[in-house]
C-alpha cells in the first residue's frame, strides 16, 4: 500500500522550495555581470568560473533528462548518448569551422544529425534487450567516437583529426551569459519535452514497452516505432546541448566530445534524482555535478581535503566518487527513485529493505 | 602469401591476449549476469603485480603469473563477497553503476599508489623472437598465445570437472534451482567473481610484458572483453577461445587494409560487435539462454 | 453463404517450429463472428504457441491466418491489435508500475485502429471496461497489490478496452479456485454478450462445456477432435491423450 507520513510531504515541500531557490538563484545571478548591473552597484554573484560551471551543470541537465526518456521511461539501458552529443558538438563545430556558418544557424543542423544517426542505429539496436542493449550502444559510442577522430581524405584528417577541431569565437557582448542562457533554454526545453511525453499518448506507450514489451505490443503499441522515437527525442536533446558545448568551448576533440564517462555521468544521475520523472534527472545532474565539481576542487567553497596533497587531490576525488557511486548504488537502489517519485517514504527500515530485495 | 600467413600469425598473437581478457568477463557475465566494467582495472592490477615482483625480486614476469592469478582470487572474491553481492537482484543498470564505480576506485587507487608514468616488463628474452622465413614472432608473444590458452583450458577444466564448476554450472542454468539443490550461492558467486578476476589478472601480466601500463589503461581491455565475448557468444569457454582469436585476425586484417591503420581497431571491432550483436546475439557459437 | 456463417478468422495449415520440433503442425479451423470457441489440449500441445502466431508474436513456418478474410501472417503484433484481435497472456503481464486504471487505458489508447484517443477518452473507456470485469472497486490500486483471480481480470480488461472483434483468452482459469472460476465464466460470458467472438484456451473441462459452443483438441500441435464440446471430450482420442499425460506424469513422480 502506499503510505505517505505528513513528515514526507514535508520533506517534499522542503525539496521544492530549495529546487526553485535555488533554480531561482542561477537564474538570476549571471544578470549582476552585466555592465548596467556593475554600475548599479550590485555585487557580482557571477564570474567567469560560476559561469564556466554553471554552464556546465545545464549540460548535463540536458543530458540527463534526455537519457531518461530512453533509459528511464522506456527502459532501454543506452551506454551510448554521448555518441549523439559528440555527434551534435561534430555537426556544429564542422558547420561553423570549415563552412563558416553562423552559430545560430549551424546549431539547429546538430539535433537533425544526432536524430537522423539515432534512427539509423536505433532500428537495428532496439531490437537487442538488456545487457545487449547496454553493450551495443556503448559499442556505438565508441566506434562513432574513433571514427569522427581518425577519418581521414586524401591523407587529410576530415573532422580534425587528433589534434581537433578549432572553432572562431563567438563574438557577442556578455558571451558567459549568453551560452549560460542558451545551455539553460535547452535545459528548460528537455524538461518540457519529458513533462509533455508523459502526459501523451506516447508516453503511455513507452511506459507500456517498459513494464512489459510484448504485452505493449498485442494490445497495440507500435513497440518498434516508438522505442525509436524516445530513442531519437533522446538523441536530438543530447545532440542540442554537443551543439551548443561546441560553440561555447571552442574546441573540441575526442576527449571532450565523446568521453565515455559522460554515459555512466548521465545514467546515474538519473537515477539519484529519480528516472521516469520529470525533474528527477535535472535534481541529480546539479547535485552529481556540483559533488564532482566540489571534489574536483573547481568550486570556490571547496575545503581541503586531510593528508591528501594539492597534486593527489583529484585523484582522491575520483576514489571518493567511486565510494559514493558503490554506496548510493548499494543502499538506495529503490530508495531515491521512490522516494522522489512519490511511492515510497524514505526511512531506514526501507533502506535495509530494499537491500535485502536486492542481495543475495 | 606471405602477408597473408603473416597476417594470421599477428592475428592469433594478438588474439591470445584477447582470449586471456575475455575469458574472465565472459565467465562473470555468463553466470552472475553482471557486466563488470570494472574487468579492464583487474587486468591492470594484475600487470602492475607483474611489473613490481619482476622489478623488486627479479622474477621471470612468466613466474609472476600464479602470483597474480592468486592475488587477483583472493581480491575478487572479496570483492564479490562483500559488495557485488548485495546488488545481485537489482536491475541490470545498478550492476553497471558498482562495477562503474568500482573501476574509478581501483583505478584512482592504482594512480595513487605507482604514478601516472608508463611501466613496462621487459625480461632479457624480450627482444628476441622465432624467425619463419621472412616473420618475426616474439617469444614473449608466442609463449602468451600457449598461456592463454592453457588459462581457458584450465578455467574449462575447473567448469566442467570440479565440484565448484559444477555448482557454478548450475547457477548459470537456474540460480533459484541451484540454490534449492543445496548449493551456497554466496561462495559460489564469490569463486566465479574471483575466477574472472584471476583470468583478468594473467592477462594483465602478459600485458605488461607486451606493452606499457598505466592505471588508466584498463578501459580499452573492457571494452575489449566485450567484443570478444560477444563474438564468441556467452556461456562457453570454448567460444570465448573463438572470439579473441577472431577478433585478433579481424584487427590484423583490419590494420592491413590500405589508410586504415591502426587507429581504426576499436572502431572496426566495435562495428563488427554491433553486427554481430544485431544479426547473431547468441554470438558465432553461442546458444540463445 | 450468410454474414453469419462466413468465417472471421481462419487458420490454414498453420505450422510454427522450434529447431527441428513442431509446436504447432499443420492447424486447420475457422471461427465465425460471433461464436465462442475454445481449445484444449494436455501441456505442450502447442496452445499457446498457436495464439502467439495468431496474435504476431511469433512468425509462421508454415500455412495462412486469415481475418476477414486478408491475410494477416506475418503483422506485427501491434497491427493484428489494431485489427480488433485482443489477447491476454497465461502468465499475467501487467505493467507493474501503473495502476489498474492505467493498465486498462494502455488497451483503450492503442487498441483501436479508428481512434487515436487522447489519455482522458482512454481512461473513460478503461472505467467502463473495469466495471465490466468488476474491477471497478479497485481502479486506483497498484497493479503489486492484486490477486491473483484480479491480476486475471485485470488481462482480460485491459484486452477488451482495445475494443476487439476477437478476444484471444490464454487459460484465464488456470490457478482459480470454483468460485472464483465461476466468476471468470460469467466475465467471459457478459464480454461475449457485447458481440465479442472469443476463442479461449483451457485446461479445465468445465470451461470449455461452460461456455464454449465449439472445441477443438490440440494434441502435438495438430488438431486431433473438433465439434460440440460434450461430443469432443466423449471421443476416445481425446480421452487417451488427456489419459496418456496423466500415465506419464505418473510415471515421473
Amino acid at each position: 500500500m502506499i503510505v505517505r507520513g505528513d513528515s514526507d510531504r514535508r520533506w517534499r515541500r522542503i525539496f521544492l522550495i530549495l529546487g526553485i531557490v535555488v533554480a531561482a538563484y542561477a537564474l538570476l545571478a549571471p544578470l549582476t555581470s552585466l555592465d548596467a548591473a556593475q554600475s548599479a552597484g550590485v555585487p557580482l554573484l557571477a564570474d567567469r568560473l560560476w559561469f564556466r560551471i554553471a554552464t556546465f551543470i545545464a549540460m548535463f541537465v540536458v543530458m540527463a533528462t534526455a537519457w531518461n526518456i530512453i533509459g528511464g521511461i522506456t527502459g532501454y539501458a543506452a551506454f551510448g548518448n554521448v555518441a549523439f552529443f559528440g555527434i551534435g558538438a561534430y555537426t556544429t563545430g564542422m558547420l561553423i569551422a570549415k563552412a563558416r556558418w553562423p552559430f545560430l544557424v549551424a546549431l539547429p543542423v546538430a539535433p537533425i544529425i544526432a536524430t537522423a544517426f539515432a534512427t539509423l542505429i536505433g532500428l537495428p539496436l532496439l531490437r537487442l534487450r538488456g545487457h545487449y542493449f547496454a553493450v551495443a550502444s556503448l559499442g556505438v559510442g565508441v566506434a562513432v567516437g574513433e571514427l569522427v577522430q581518425n577519418v581521414e581524405y586524401h591523407g587529410q584528417p576530415i573532422f580534425g583529426g587528433a589534434s581537433g577541431l578549432f572553432l572562431p569565437i563567438y563574438s557577442i557582448d556578455n558571451r558567459g551569459l549568453f551560452f549560460f542562457y542558451l545551455m539553460v533554454l535547452a535545459a528548460g526545453i528537455s524538461i518540457a519535452v519529458t513533462w509533455w511525453v508523459l502526459r501523451s499518448r506516447f508516453g503511455y506507450g513507452l511506459i507500456a514497452i517498459r513494464e512489459n514489451e510484448e504485452a505493449a505490443a498485442v494490445l497495440g503499441v507500435n513497440t518498434t516505432a516508438y522505442k525509436v522515437a524516445a530513442f531519437a527525442l533522446a538523441a536530438a536533446l543530447t545532440g542540442m546541448a554537443g551543439g551548443i558545448f561546441s560553440q561555447w568551448n571552442v574546441f573540441i576533440n575526442q576527449d571532450n566530445a565523446f568521453p565515455i564517462e559522460y554515459n555512466v555521468q548521465m545514467i546515474l544521475m538519473a537515477l539519484l534524482g529519480g528516472t521516469g520523472t520529470v525533474f528527477g534527472p535535472a535534481a541529480g545532474a546539479v547535485l552529481l555535478q556540483l559533488l564532482i565539481q566540489f571534489l574536483g576542487g573547481s568550486l570556490p567553497i571547496s575545503a581541503d581535503i586531510p593528508f591528501v596533497s594539492d597534486a593527489a587531490r583529484p585523484i582522491v576525488a575520483q576514489v571518493i566518487l567511486g565510494v559514493l557511486l558503490v554506496v548510493v548504488v548499494i543502499f538506495v537502489p529503490r530508495g531515491v527513485i521512490d522516494f522522489f517519485g512519490g511511492r515510497t517514504r524514505l526511512s531506514l527500515a526501507y533502506l535495509r529493505r530494499s537491500l535485502r530485495e536486492t542481495s543475495l | 602469401m606471405a602477408d597473408f600467413v603473416q597476417l594470421v600469425i599477428l592475428g592469433l598473437l594478438a588474439g591470445g591476449v584477447y582470449v586471456a581478457v575475455g575469458v574472465g568477463f565472459g565467465l562473470v557475465w555468463g553466470v552472475l549476469n553482471i557486466v563488470n566494467l570494472a574487468h579492464g582495472s583487474l587486468v591492470i592490477v594484475g600487470g602492475y603485480l607483474t611489473w613490481q615482483l619482476f622489478t623488486t625480486l627479479h622474477l621471470d614476469p612468466f613466474l609472476t603469473l600464479p602470483v597474480d592469478a592468486v592475488a587477483l582470487f583472493v581480491f575478487g572474491y572479496a570483492l564479490q563477497r562483500g559488495v557485488i553481492n548485495r546488488i545481485i537482484r537489482a536491475p541490470l543498470l545498478f550492476t553497471f553503476l558498482l562495477t562503474f564505480g568500482l573501476n574509478l576506485i581501483v583505478v584512482n587507487m592504482l594512480l595513487l599508489i605507482f604514478g601516472s608514468d608508463f611501466r613496462s616488463v621487459t625480461p632479457s628474452y624480450s627482444g628476441q623472437g622465432l624467425e619463419l622465413g621472412s616473420i618475426v614472432i616474439p617469444y614473449v608473444r608466442l609463449i602468451s598465445l600457449g598461456v592463454a590458452i592453457a588459462l581457458s583450458a584450465s578455467l574449462a577444466f575447473v567448469l566442467n570437472r570440479t565440484r565448484t564448476g559444477l555448482a557454478i554450472n548450475a547457477i548459470a542454468a537456474d540460480r533459484d534451482a541451484a540454490q534449492l539443490v543445496g548449493i551456497d550461492l554466496r561462495h559460489a558467486y564469490a569463486v566465479t567473481y574471483g575466477l574472472g578476476a584471476a583470468c583478468a589478472g594473467v592477462a594483465g601480466g602478459l600485458i605488461a610484458m607486451i606493452q606499457a601500463i598505466t592505471p588508466t589503461a584498463g578501459e580499452p581491455y573492457t571494452l575489449q572483453a566485450f567484443v570478444v565475448v560477444i563474438l564468441g557468444g556467452l556461456g562457453r569457454v570454448s567460444a570465448t577461445v573463438v572470439g579473441g582469436l577472431a577478433f585478433g585476425l579481424v584487427e590484423a586484417f583490419g590494420q592491413s587494409i590500405p589508410g586504415s591503420g591502426s587507429v581504426f581497431a576499436n572502431a572496426i571491432a566495435f562495428s563488427l560487435m554491433v553486427l554481430v550483436l544485431v544479426t547473431r546475439p547468441q554470438g558465432l557459437l553461442g546458444r540463445l539462454r | 453463404m450468410s454474414a453469419e456463417t462466413k468465417p472471421q478468422l481462419e487458420l490454414r495449415q498453420v505450422t510454427k517450429r522450434f529447431g527441428g520440433v513442431a509446436a504447432v503442425d499443420g492447424v486447420t479451423f475457422e471461427v465465425a463472428k460471433g461464436d465462442i470457441v475454445g481449445i484444449i489440449g494436455p501441456n505442450g500441445a502447442g496452445k499457446t504457441t498457436l495464439l502467439n502466431c495468431i496474435s504476431g508474436l511469433y512468425r509462421l513456418d508454415g500455412g495462412d491466418i486469415r481475418w476477414d478474410g486478408a491475410s494477416i501472417s506475418g503483422m506485427a503484433p501491434h497491427r493484428v491489435a489494431r485489427l480488433g484481435i485482443g489477447r491476454t497472456f497465461q502468465i499475467v503481464r501487467p505493467f507493474g508500475s501503473m495502476t489498474v486504471r492505467e493498465n486498462a487505458a494502455i488497451g483503450a489508447l492503442f487498441g483501436s485502429a479508428e481512434a487515436r484517443r487522447k489519455p482522458k477518452e482512454a481512461f473513460e473507456i478503461a472505467d467502463e471496461v473495469l466495471e465490466l470485469v468488476g474491477l471497478a472497486a479497485k481502479a486506483g490500486h497498484p497493479v503489486s497489490t492484486l490477486t491473483i483471480p484480479d491480476r486475471k481480470r485485470l488481462e482480460v480488461a485491459r484486452a477488451v478496452a482495445t475494443k476487439p472483434h476477437l478476444l484471444l483468452l490464454d487459460e484465464v482459469m488456470a490457478g482459480l479456485n470454483n468460485v472464483e472460476i465461476d466468476q471468470a465464466l460469467d466475465m467471459i460470458r457478459k464480454v461475449h454478450a457485447t458481440g465479442v467472438t472469443v476463442l479461449l484456451i483451457e485446461h479445465v473441462m468445465r470451461v470449455i462445456i461452460g461456455v464454449c459452443r465449439r472445441a477443438i483438441v490440440l494434441d502435438f500441435g495438430q488438431v486431433l477432435a473438433e465439434g460440440e464440446p460434450d461430443v469432443v471430450l466423449r471421443d476416445e482420442r481425446v480421452i487417451q491423450a488427456y489419459l496418456g499425460e496423466r500415465y506419464a506424469k505418473r510415471l515421473k513422480s
